[in-house]
């Protein structure tokens, strides 16, 4: 069994993976692992001797397949495997390890922040640690910009919010000129957040969206969008076509469809969550043939729904 | 049409042997849509695979886990501890509970805006492991005693849980209540509790407990030698539990499932384990649990009474 002493002076970093535009790329460095198990014979091998043929990236998303992800070797300690954003769902958290010539599981050493506690379903622990992967990431332009002002003393500003389960470590905020910044990307919805600045938890000041937590006091809210397109075929005749919803408290003008090659068709930017429409066709209010998704309101009215997920 | 301006209440009374009534403040379901008096649908999101309500309690927000595989409503002991302690039972759950000794308290009156339910049960459990588990605060599961009197609609796209009130031979007592066509249908046996499906694995026949709480499917080892051929591992576990338990697991994708020739699954994620204790939390001898991805491949309504499940297709488009 081989103990280190933790490097408590050095601060943990994320390791194991980092985006490069919509691409998830794993990245295996030798030096962040120490030990070396497998899955019968538990510890096996201290990490500096064993002799790397492949690399595999195994995780919950590929159903921890041994083979399927095999890494790209750069050179003798270092290993990558690049996979579109698009190749994942839209879970939040997910687990992941590097397998070792289709056999070793690399064990993290003491210094990246981003592991957990491999879990089974039942909440019992295995007795190794997964690299926690979030799809909520830190990317320059992502679609939802987090600022704190001020503050330019504190040593350390984390984002911490629903988008992560509330981690206390991971989203590391950048110092600015004025205070503190970081943006993510994250898929349309509600989220809550807070800021943790020297270990002490605090809204958004710059936010009134709040809403109150378990605890009594309030948690920042953001909302993130996303255009939606709207299309009704045919009705090349009609004079007018508005679309109208929940998204606009029913307001019977303020959305009028443009005409096109097929028919009719307006973009809105909203919420995540489900929306109730209709249209209206020369004042006449109609569902949208096309969409089978179908709900009663509190009236017996029949309106259509669009889910943005 | 336009915004609801309602809510859903339910209001809890409960009551001590002495009749001295502890009187709760009302849970709502602030996010609830009430479609008409027998019928409301409450919005839930995802925690990793569990469907959780949001829901106030004595002014603080909470989540309830939607449970089928649950026996009774249950409220988590570290919210509520002042809640007088009745007398101790065996309470059952499955899906995210082990089985757990629980503090059993009886329900005068369980009222859901004009409906009220006589003498449904609550009990007061320590839910903490599943809050630290999954970092999240936990109010309660809503489980088989309060879900029984309605039809429920798990629908996994829009992700809402619609309940309409039921007659005490499963009929609608509102008819008006959903719009897309219902694609198929199927019987299953109420056992105590639990939803059993008789299920195909290939050509084995197996009953499998359909449990909205389970966030992975479960496969007995004792029956499961047959049906091994249709199940690719993935991982072997060691899986150590909270009194530091050791047990081996394997976890795969559990291929040619089917309900009969016209309703089947694709590959689910699936975990081979030991169910003894899991046949005890429902009451019943099963093969195995079928969980999240039941819901996730099937828009699914449930109607206890008529001991029947019906399908609604997810859209092709949209």
């Amino acid at each position: 069994m081989l103990f280190t002493i933790p490097n408590f002076a050095q601060k943990k970093d994320v390791k194991g993976y980092r985006i490069d535009g919509d691409e998830i790329v794993f990245t295996f460095d030798k030096e962040d692992y120490k030990n070396a198990t497998h899955d019968e014979y538990g510890v096996l091998k201290d990490f500096e001797d064993l002799d790397i043929e492949n690399v595999v990236v195994s995780g919950n998303f590929n159903n921890w397949s041994r083979r399927s992800w095999k890494m790209k070797k750069i050179d003798e300690c270092h290993y990558e495997l690049r996979k579109n954003i698009e190749d994942f769902t839209d879970d939040f958290m997910w687990e992941f390890k590097f397998l070792i010539n289709h056999t070793y599981w690399a064990e993290p050493n003491e210094n990246i922040a981003n592991t957990t506690p491999a879990t089974n379903e039942f909440g019992g622990y295995y007795n190794s640690s997964n690299l926690k992967f979030y799809t909520a990431v830190p990317k320059e332009n992502g679609n939802t910009k987090f600022h704190l002002k001020g503050f330019q003393n504190a040593k350390e500003v984390v984002l911490s919010g629903s988008f992560t389960r509330w981690d206390e470590e991971y989203l590391q905020m950048k110092p600015t000129e004025d205070g503190w910044e970081i943006s993510l990307d994250l898929q349309p919805g509600a989220y809550q957040y807070k800021f943790i600045v020297d270990g002490n938890w605090m809204e958004d000041p710059d936010n009134k969206k709040k809403t109150l937590n378990e605890f009594g006091g309030y948690n920042s809210v953001v909302e993130v969008k996303k255009w939606v397109t709207f299309k009704l075929e045919g009705y090349p005749n009609a004079e007018e076509v508005i679309l109208t919803g929940s998204f606009n408290n029913w307001n019977e003008n303020s959305y009028q469809m443009q005409k096109s090659e097929y028919g009719w068709k307006i973009q809105l930017y909203l919420a995540g969550g489900k929306h109730h429409y209709k249209y209206i066709i020369d004042g006449d209010w109609t569902i949208d043939p096309e969409n089978p998704v179908l709900e009663y309101d509190g009236r017996g009215n029949i309106n259509c729904v669009k889910m943005v997920k | 049409m336009g915004k609801f301006g309602f809510m859903v209440l339910f209001l809890l009374f409960f009551s001590h042997i002495q009749a001295e009534e502890i009187k709760l403040d009302p849970i709502v379901f602030p996010n609830a849509e009430v479609v008409n008096e027998n019928t409301f649908r409450i919005p839930f999101k995802l925690i990793d695979h569990l469907m959780v309500v949001e829901a106030e309690l004595f002014n603080k927000k909470g989540n309830f886990i939607i449970d089928t595989g649950s026996e009774q409503l249950i409220l988590n002991q570290v919210h509520f501890p002042n809640l007088y302690l009745q007398h101790q039972s065996n309470v059952k759950t499955s899906g995210v509970l082990t089985t757990t000794n629980a503090y059993q308290k009886f329900l005068e009156e369980f009222k859901l805006q004009n409906l009220s339910l006589k003498n449904a049960n609550a009990h007061v459990i320590d839910l903490s492991h599943i809050e630290k588990k999954k970092h999240m605060n936990l109010t309660g599961i809503i489980g088989y005693s309060v879900l029984k009197d309605y039809e429920i609609f798990i629908d996994l796209y829009l992700n809402q849980i619609t309940l309409t009130k039921t007659d005490h031979y499963g009929n609608k007592l509102d008819q008006k209540v959903y719009l897309e066509k219902i694609t198929d249908s199927i019987d299953f046996k109420l056992k105590k509790h639990t939803i059993v499906l008789k299920t195909f694995v290939g050509k084995e026949e197996m009953n499998f407990a359909l449990d909205s709480g389970a966030e992975i499917n479960q496969l007995n080892t004792r029956k499961s030698k047959k049906v091994l051929s249709y199940f690719k591992p993935g991982k072997r576990i060691v899986l150590t539990g909270a009194a530091n338990e050791k047990a081996e697991v394997l976890a795969g994708k559990l291929y040619r499932v089917k309900l009969n020739d016209r309703i089947y699954f694709g590959p689910m994620n699936t975990i081979i384990t030991n169910l003894a204790k899991l046949s005890e939390a429902f009451g019943t001898s099963i093969d195995g649990v079928l969980g999240y991805e039941f819901f996730l491949q099937k828009r699914t309504i449930v109607n206890y009474k008529k001991e029947k499940l019906y399908f609604i297709n997810y859209p092709l488009k949209n």
